[in-house]
Order: C-alpha cells, then structure tokens, then sequence
C-alpha cells in the first residue's frame, strides 16, 4: 500500500462520468462472495439486511397474534395452555416493539438518510454494519428461547416482582433483559451514526431549513433514542443483577424500590412510541408532498412539531402508571402533560391535510397507505386524550380498551406510513415497482381488516374484558366479539399476505422503475435505482428545499473528491458549507467479530456473572483488530 | 473471493463459520438446559402415583415411585418446582424451626447432613409423615405435588454448587446467600459443620 501514497491522488476533476463510475465502484464495492457480504458497511446492503430481519419478525410476530385470537375466539378454548399464552403474548410485544418497529424505522433511516442528504456512506458504517449483527443475534436470542419453551412470559414491559428473583423463576427474564440489551446496544449505535450523518455529512448548500422532512424526523428520532435508551439499559441491567447476583434494587425490604422499575422502564416506554412514530411522520410528509404534486404544507411549523414531539415524549411517561398510586397533583400534571402532546400531533395532521387539499393528490398506493394512517392514527390519537385522563384511565386500565388504543397508535401511526414507504420507496431500493393493483388490494384489506379487527377490543374493553387473560368463561357477555374479532383478523392477515406476495414478485420480476419513478423532488430519486455502492456519481450541490424539482437542467454538483479512496464531504452544521475530504472506512469483518464476542459476553450473563469478566477478553480482542490501522490509504489523513 | 483483503488468510474463514456455529448452538444448549415446561395442574393418576413412596421398613429411606422418573425428576431440576418449593417454604411455616435454612428448633437445611438420609424422597416422607420430636405431618395440609415440590427445594437449597435452576432471593431482608449463590459453599466452606451428635439424637 506504500506505492499508493507516492502516486498523487486521483480526483473525480475532470474525468469523465464512465470512468469516473468505473473507478468509483471499484473503491466503493464490497467483496464478492461470503466474506465480502459480511464484511460489508454499505448502508443500503446493510438496511435491507435490516428491513428484512424487522420483516421477517413482524411475521413472526403476527403469526403469534394468529395463535392468540384462535385461543381467544371461543370461551375456555384448549388451543393454547396458560403457560403458552403467557409466552404468547410477551414475545409477540417484545417482537413487534424491539424487534420490528424500532428496527424497521432505523433501517429506513440507514438506507434512505445518506441518500437524502446527498453523501456517499453513513457516519460510522462498521459500527452500523455490527449494530446489524448485534439485533440479529438478540431476535435470535428470544425466538430460540421460544422455540425451546424457555421464552419469557412477563409481559413486554416486565414489572418487577413479577419479572424479579422471586415470581420469575428460571432463565425466562433473564432472557427478555439481555434481549433488551442487544437491541438498545443496536439502536444507540443507529441513533449516533443518523446524528452524525444529518449533522456533518450533508451535501453542500443543505442548510438547516432545507433538509427532507423525513430527514429531520429520523434526526429527532435519533436525539430521542439516544436520551431514552439508557433507562431501559440501566432497567435491563439491574434486573438481572438483581436476578444473578442478588442486588436489592427493586426489592422494597432492602430499600430497593419497585415502583423505580416502573419510572425508568416508561421513561424509555414512553419515548419509544415516538421512536416509532416519529419516522413514520416523517415518511408521510414525504409522500404526502409527492404525491400532492406539491412541496408540502407548513414545512417550518412541521420540523417544530417533530422536535416539540420529541421533547414533550420525556414528560408524560407517568400515564402509563395511574392506577398504581401516585400523588394527585402529579397525576394531574402528566394528565396535562399527555394532552399536551396532542397539539403538535394535530399541527402534523392539518399541515398534512392542507398539503392534499391544496395539491392535486394523485391516489396511488403510498398516498392510500397515509390515508389510511390519517383515519386511523386520529382514532387512536382521540382515545389517547381519553386514557389520559386519570378517572377515565382508572376504568379501562389492563383491559382490552388500552390494547384497542396502543394498536390504533401504533398499527395506525406507524405500520401503515411504513408499508405506504416500502411501496414508495421499493423502487428506489430494488429498481423495481410493486404492483399497483395488488397494492390496493393489500391496503383495502389491511385497512378493513384492522378496523374489524380493533375497533370492537374498545368495545370489550368497556365491557371489562382484561387484557392477558388466556381465556375466559362462557357467562361472560364477550364471546360474540371474540370471535368477531378473531375472523376479521383473518381479513387483516389475507391484506398482509397479499403485501408479502406483491414485494417478493415485485423483487423478482417487477416493472423497471428507473431513477425516479414518482417525479419526487428529493435528493435519493437524483442516482440510479438501485443506487450504485457509492450512491452518487458526483456530490450535488443542493439550492432548494426540494432539488429535483426546482432544477430543470440537472442538479449542480462539486468536484475535488478523490475517488481512488473512499472519500466524502464534512459540511458544516447549520448551512452545510463544505469544510473537508474526509475519508470513510472500508469493509471489515470485524465488526462481525465483534458482535459475536459481545454477544457470547451477553448471553453468558445470563447464566453467570463471570461471563461478564471472561467475556470482556473476546470483546477487546476484537475491538483491537477493528481498530488496528490496516495501512489503507483511507488510514492516511 | 478476496477475503485476504479483510481477513489475512484462509485459515479464517473455517474458523469464522466453526465458531459461529458453535455461538449458536451454545445458545441452543443453553437455552436447553433451562428447558422447563410448566404444569399448573398435575394429572390426577400421576399425582396418585406420586404419593406411593417405597420406604423401608424403618422409615427412614427409600424408592421414589416409578413414576418420578418416568417424569425425569422434575422436583429437583426444574426451576418452576424448585420456586413453588421455595414459596411453600414460606407459606407453610417452615422457617419458623428451620429458619433461613440454617436452623433454629429444627436441625439445619443447609450444613449436608441429613437425618434421614440426604435423597429426596426421605425428605417427601419427613413433609408428608411428619418425625419425632417436633417435625409435623403436612399430608392433610399440602397436595402430593406440593410436598414433592417443597421436598424438591429442601433438597436443593443447601448446594454447595448451585444449578441453573436455582431460585434466586426472595424480596425480603437479606439473611443470607440465595440458593442460586450456593449458600452452603459460601456459608460452610470455612469450618467443618458440627456433627450431628452434637444437635441431640435423631430420634
């Protein structure tokens, strides 16, 4: 590698694109074969690793809700035994959550991120490319443990005691805490490199006020994880010590607290809703404007609303606890506090509605799916002010009233924005278009099929049917709407079907998309779909808020890069002026390394306390090799 | 392939797939271990069998019945039972004579020595048919698998080793090790425990 650095560097100046594209791709590309493709820091191979992984667990974890509403659609069914449900009903909440929606929402953040603001690889790609590999390893972890009958079977939130030494024998906690751990451990690592990324990695001219709102979603989004997740680490983590090695943190006798667990586990729990949400807004922003043919509705009172959003998440986890005994006036404060955060909830909405109402909408399916969202996400966000009040609350807590409303929030708010942007951009990322006729099928079933499906659970709810009950008894007046319930599910799974089929047909034999199929106005539709290793040919040179459409002539791009290394631009924070080359890692296979010995470290600590010090060992190995200089030219600046 | 790029060398890549295979396979083995089906409501003729203990004439040992292990010995391995055992424990009064474990009226659980000899169905046969000097009968107070599960703790909660299915602490004042600490070791390993016949005869 010496003979490289006598050579003088070779720039993108003046060569022309085909062998500027041919010395690009050959700095840029990974390695064929096996070890290249786990070598990989590609943000885009490493995304739809990503969304693959989250979508393969929200099958997994719809499957569960299948067994759950066959055990629930009669009274005293035999289907499943309490045992079962109990494991049932944990995995499908951990799984949906940890597993697929804070997972799923990142891996769009990796992918479309660097993309939109116009660079060539994510901040930090080995560390993205082990954040990978670490929530691989943890879904692993759980549906193992499932597999096995050891799955933990207390509830996706674990409130101690019932999850602490004393009522959860055996390992089954100990698994949901250390779940717990790889997935923070993934999501930190996410949320740093998107910080980093938005902040120092945007193409020149990107000044604060002209960044994709989806990008400042996935910002805030970000920020959000990154003050949340410790909770839940400090939660996870002291409950198995206090499971392994006899810590007293959550034991009352001791002047340990239990009601500390709940307190740090909502302060994260709370805050992830908008992890999930946050995104999805910012996924609907984008489509919204798109396809109302017009840049969107209130862009400045929007970006105010993300981040007032994700301020106010961190003030009203307490909702989540009004029965269990708290002093009125702080009661009355997150009362307040939870219908507070309606407001920049329905400034999002309006500025959304004002973008359709004055664009001319086109409806394909994207714009269906936010539709769809819209109806559904303000149902939810209604019975959110409902259960946030504390009389109200203290009626339908644990009853299938809440279930009713979480899914409204989160199947509404989230998972349809996210399967209207896997329809958007699926073109994008696989060069191909999904079928626009099975994609109204897929919406109108999914649509029908989960308000069949929720709506009456309000009804149950009020009728007092409790939540994480296994079964319950002929007298009682809730079988009709059971059953209901369990075959308008049928419906709901018949939509989501039907998606799964579109997007692997499509995969395979799609129409050709080409670069920019929706004439959309941000940076990602300016490259090639899919887009090559290194994204864009030449950086642009951003001068709107949306490039693509005020530029009829092409966009302006820089020049100066070198391209006989993998090079990009640091700009500054607020108005994205450039201010250096700077060069970004080349594949390793290190990071690899080094989730499986973190992982080894983790799940070893589960069953002894020396893991953790064995374990380290491993860990620093790897972590030496993952940062010993390799001599690469990317090493010489 | 160009995997030295990354790797230096071919031994790697075998090494790489050996070493992945074995991380997760030793989650599935560890896993299995713990592997733990839970019955809430044993099977009545199960539970019947169970009570036929095989004794010998003096009382003091014996078989368990055949089909304590046609069941693989759940009381003793399986992280349920050993905490049912545990809380039966506390409900049922025990620690009022043996206290933590380490004694009080009653002789201690936890120093190896066994009156009645250390095997689990002697200490089924102490719960249900009670013994001299002070110990009571819970046959008509406990179901069959409840004395089975509590005689399955009482066995266990004195390990000088600790398994994987060991309780943990209990919330309450911290008295001494849990049995997932393996107290004995802890408590006992310094100085030999006294012998028997220093604590009165057995019976």
């Amino acid at each position: 590698m010496i003979e490289d650095r006598k050579r003088p560097p070779l720039t993108d100046d003046g060569l022309d694109d085909s062998v500027l594209e041919r010395h690009l791709s050959q700095t840029w590309s990974a390695s064929p074969g096996f070890w290249g493709a786990l070598a990989t820091v590609d943000h885009k191979v490493i995304a739809r690793r990503y969304i693959v992984t989250a979508f393969v667990f929200l099958i997994l974890g719809g499957l569960l809700a299948v067994a759950m509403r066959i055990q629930l659609a009669w009274p005293e069914a035999r289907f499943l035994d309490p045992d079962r449900y109990n494991q049932i009903f944990t995995t499908h909440g951990s799984t949906m959550m940890f597993l697929f929606a804070v997972p799923v929402m990142e891996a769009m953040a990796i992918y479309l991120v660097p993309l939109m603001v116009g660079t060539r690889n994510i901040a930090f790609p080995r560390l993205n490319a082990f954040s990978y590999w670490i929530i691989l390893i943890g879904g692993l972890l759980l549906w193992i443990s499932f597999a096995l009958d050891a799955a933990p079977d207390v509830g996706w939130f674990a409130y101690v005691p019932l999850s602490g030494p004393e009522y959860g024998p055996g390992k089954r906690a100990d698994i949901w805490a250390q779940m717990i751990t790889f997935t923070e451990l993934s999501a930190l690592a996410v949320a740093v490199e998107i910080v980093v990324t938005v902040f120092k990695q945007r193409a020149p001219g990107m000044s604060l006020d002209r960044i994709p709102l989806l990008v400042w979603s996935m910002l805030v989004m970000a920020f959000i994880v990154i003050m949340a997740m410790p909770a839940i680490m400090f939660a996870s983590s002291t409950l198995i010590l206090d499971r392994l090695v006899e810590t007293q943190f959550y034991n009352p006798a001791e002047g340990g607290d239990a009601l500390l667990w709940q307190h740090v586990f909502w302060f994260f729990g709370h805050p992830e809703v908008y992890i999930i949400f946050l995104p999805a807004a910012g996924m609907v922003s984008t489509i919204v404007a798109t396809f109302s043919r017009r840049p969107i509705f209130g862009y400045l009172p929007l970006v105010m609303a993300f981040i007032a959003t994700g301020i106010l998440a961190f003030g009203l986890w307490v909702h989540h606890m009004f029965v269990v005994g708290l002093p009125r006036l702080g009661e009355s404060f997150f009362t307040a506090s939870s219908m507070a955060i309606a407001v920049p909830a329905g400034i999002q909405i309006f500025c959304w509605l004002a973008t359709l109402w004055l664009g001319r909408p086109v409806f394909t399916t994207p714009l269906l799916f936010v539709i769809g969202f819209i109806v559904t996400f303000v149902i939810g966000g209604l019975t959110g002010v409902m259960v946030a009040s504390v009389p109200f609350d203290a009626q339908v807590h644990d009853t299938y009233f809440v279930v009713a409303h979480f899914h409204y929030v989160l199947v509404g708010g989230a998972v349809f924005p996210l399967l209207g942007a896997i329809y958007y951009w699926f073109p994008k990322m696989t060069g191909r278009m999904m079928s626009e006729t099975l994609g109204r099928w897929a919406f109108g079933l999914i649509f029908l099929g989960f308000n069949l499906t929720f709506f009456p659970m309000h009804i149950l709810g009020l009728q007092g049917m409790p939540r994480r009950v296994y079964t319950y008894q002929p007298e009682l007046p809730w079988a009709g709407l059971n059953l209901f319930i369990s075959l308008s599910a049928l419906v709901l799974v018949s939509g989501f079907v039907i998606f799964f089929i579109d997007a692997l047909r499509s995969w395979r034999s799609g129409k050709p998309a080409g670069p920019d199929p929706w004439s959309a106005g941000t940076l990602e539709w300016a490259t090639a779909s899919p887009p090559p290793a290194y994204n864009f040919r030449r950086i642009p040179v951003v001068e709107a808020r949306e490039p693509l459409w005020s530029r009829s002539e092409g966009l302006a791009v820089t020049k100066g890069l070198q391209v006989d290394r993998r090079e990009l631009i640091v700009s500054s924070v607020v108005e994205a002026l450039p201010e250096a080359r700077e060069s970004s890692p080349r594949d390793s296979i290190w990071p690899f390394w080094a989730a499986i010995a973190t992982s080894l470290m983790l799940i070893g600590s589960i069953f002894t306390p020396w893991a953790v010090v064995w374990g380290s060992i491993p860990i620093a190995v790897t972590l030496i090799g993952w940062f010993w200089p390799k001599g690469t030219v990317e090493d010489t600046s | 392939m160009m995997p030295g790029k990354v790797l230096r060398g071919g031994v790697a890549q075998p090494l790489a797939i050996a070493l992945f295979s074995v991380a997760l396979a030793g989650i599935a083995t560890l896993v299995g271990l713990e592997r733990q089906p839970r019955q809430y409501r044993i099977d009545p003729p199960v539970a019947a069998a169970l009570d036929d203990l095989r004794l010998m004439p003096t009382g003091i040992g014996g078989a368990p019945p055949e089909v304590y292990f046609a069941l693989d010995k759940p009381y003793e391995t399986s992280a349920y039972d050993l905490s049912q055992g545990k809380r039966l424990y506390s409900w049922f009064g025990c620690a009022n004579c043996h206290g933590d474990g380490r004694g009080g009226a009653g002789p201690s659980l936890l120093d190896g020595w066994w009156l009645y000899g250390p095997s689990t169905v002697a200490i089924a046969a102490s719960i249900r048919n009670g013994r001299p000097h002070g110990m009571p009968a819970f046959r008509s107070k406990m179901t069959t698998d409840q004395i089975w599960q509590l005689a399955g703790y009482v066995r266990t909660m004195g390990a000088y080793s600790a398994s994987l299915a060991a309780p943990s602490r209990n919330d309450d004042k911290h008295t001494r090790p849990a049995e997932n600490r393996a107290p004995a070791a802890i408590l006992f390993n310094e100085e030999p425990a006294p012998s028997p016949s220093e604590r009165g005869p057995p019976s």
